[in-house]
């Protein structure tokens, strides 16, 4: 294009040069293949996704111990959520009693659980140690939704609990 | 017999609606398109299976690193008001060079008595800068004093409070940021995750269904 089209095919006369005309259309084809490829990229690499988020209740701080809530014995599960990933849990109120189960099968416990226990009584208490992680917290919070149970609580675990803890730990040889 | 000539059409199309059309998508795209601003603090959250959309508007977010350093950042429409009253709780002077940086500042990370220092620093000069975090622990717990501004500038209109807690993060802080909410009487919280899928066969996947199936028994009833 940049060059001069010096061909002349006919003489009309002397001095009269005949241009050709070029075609003034482009070949817009190239241009649609970038536009498109340009607007598949960019649907690609938006992210549609957003963060969701799960609601989290506390009850109020209560300071008259009886406006606290009452667990029947029989019907509480308390899991205690110790150092790598591992759950204590005991049925009742007798943390002697204690066993050791993980993330993957602790659906399993609260299952049993809520089967053999009639709906009003069951009552899960969540007590995160001091070496529990926040991913911890959430995916237990989130096991009680998956399982469908509408009574739990968190709180902190009793220094008996947690000493408790700390021994299978120490004897299992937990870091 | 003359034979009907069939005419050859050319074989190239005109592109030019074609093109127009894909610049103008790939305008509209480019537009609308908004762009995630760089975190300054790295967080993986946790999943779960909720499905809700966190909120975006009126917020207040506590992030939690993975170094248990607590970090506060905030919806720009209620900067303004959070950092008046901050100061009227707290009689604390900010400059309007203070403010103006606040505005600009995408979180707070360091205790109040460095607020000032920190505003000057800009988001080149924060990155690879270990910060403190706000104190949370029970003796002095800056992040109850910042929730309580927040709310005074809301004045008791709702205030969605959000936790966006590392993996990695230890429960001792999660528990002493919700401290730090109770103690302003706060009780609902939105714990920011990312999404997964209800496992099959469990209670909840079996209840979602029976709602499923009973909103699309209804019409077939009637």
């Amino acid at each position: 294009m940049a060059e001069m089209e010096v061909k002349e095919s006919k003489k009309k006369g002397p001095g009269v040069k005949k241009h050709k005309r070029h075609s003034t259309r482009v070949d817009l084809t190239p241009m649609v293949d970038l536009g498109f490829l340009l607007i598949t990229f960019f649907i690609f690499t938006t992210t549609v996704q957003q963060p969701t988020s799960m609601n989290l209740n506390m009850p109020k701080d209560t300071k008259n111990p009886d406006d606290n809530t009452k667990v029947k014995e029989s019907g509480s599960l308390t899991l205690m959520l110790g150092k790598g990933n591992v759950i204590y849990y005991y049925f009742g109120n007798d943390p002697a009693t204690m066993q050791t189960t993980g993330y993957k099968d602790v659906r399993k416990v609260i299952l049993d659980k809520k089967k053999s226990t009639p709906a009003e009584d069951l009552f899960i208490i969540i007590k995160p140690d001091k070496d529990a992680t926040y991913k911890n917290a959430v995916d237990i919070l989130d096991e009680m939704d998956i399982n469908d149970i509408s009574r739990y609580a968190m709180v902190d675990p009793t220094p008996d609990e947690y000493s408790k803890i700390q021994q299978t730990e120490v004897a299992g040889g937990v870091k | 017999m003359a034979r009907a000539k069939i005419k050859r059409g050319s074989t190239s199309v005109d592109m030019t609606p074609m093109c127009d059309v894909a610049f103008l998508l790939l305008t509209f795209f480019i537009l609308a398109a908004q762009f995630k601003p760089s975190e300054a603090i790295t967080v993986t959250t946790p999943s779960s299976v909720s499905n809700k959309v966190a909120p975006q508007k009126d917020y207040l977010n506590v992030t939690i690193d993975k170094n248990n350093k607590v970090y506060l950042d905030m919806d720009n429409a209620i900067k303004s008001d959070v950092l008046d009253e901050l100061g009227k709780e707290r009689n604390m002077k900010f400059t309007p060079e203070d403010k103006a940086n606040f505005m600009k500042s995408a979180f707070v990370g360091v205790p109040l008595s460095q607020l000032s220092q920190f505003l000057k620093l800009t988001p080149e000069q924060l990155k690879g800068v270990a910060l403190p975090g706000i104190p949370v622990d029970s003796a002095n717990n800056e992040l109850a004093a910042w929730v309580s501004a927040a709310l005074s500038a809301r004045l008791g209109e709702q205030l969605n409070l959000l936790i966006k807690g590392d993996d990695a993060a230890k429960y001792p802080t999660f528990k002493k940021v919700i401290d730090a909410f109770t103690a302003n009487d706060q009780y609902k919280y939105n714990l920011v995750t990312n999404s997964r899928d209800v496992p099959e066969g469990s209670e909840l996947y079996k209840k979602n269904l029976r709602e499923h199936e009973a909103n699309a028994g209804k019409p077939q009833q009637k």
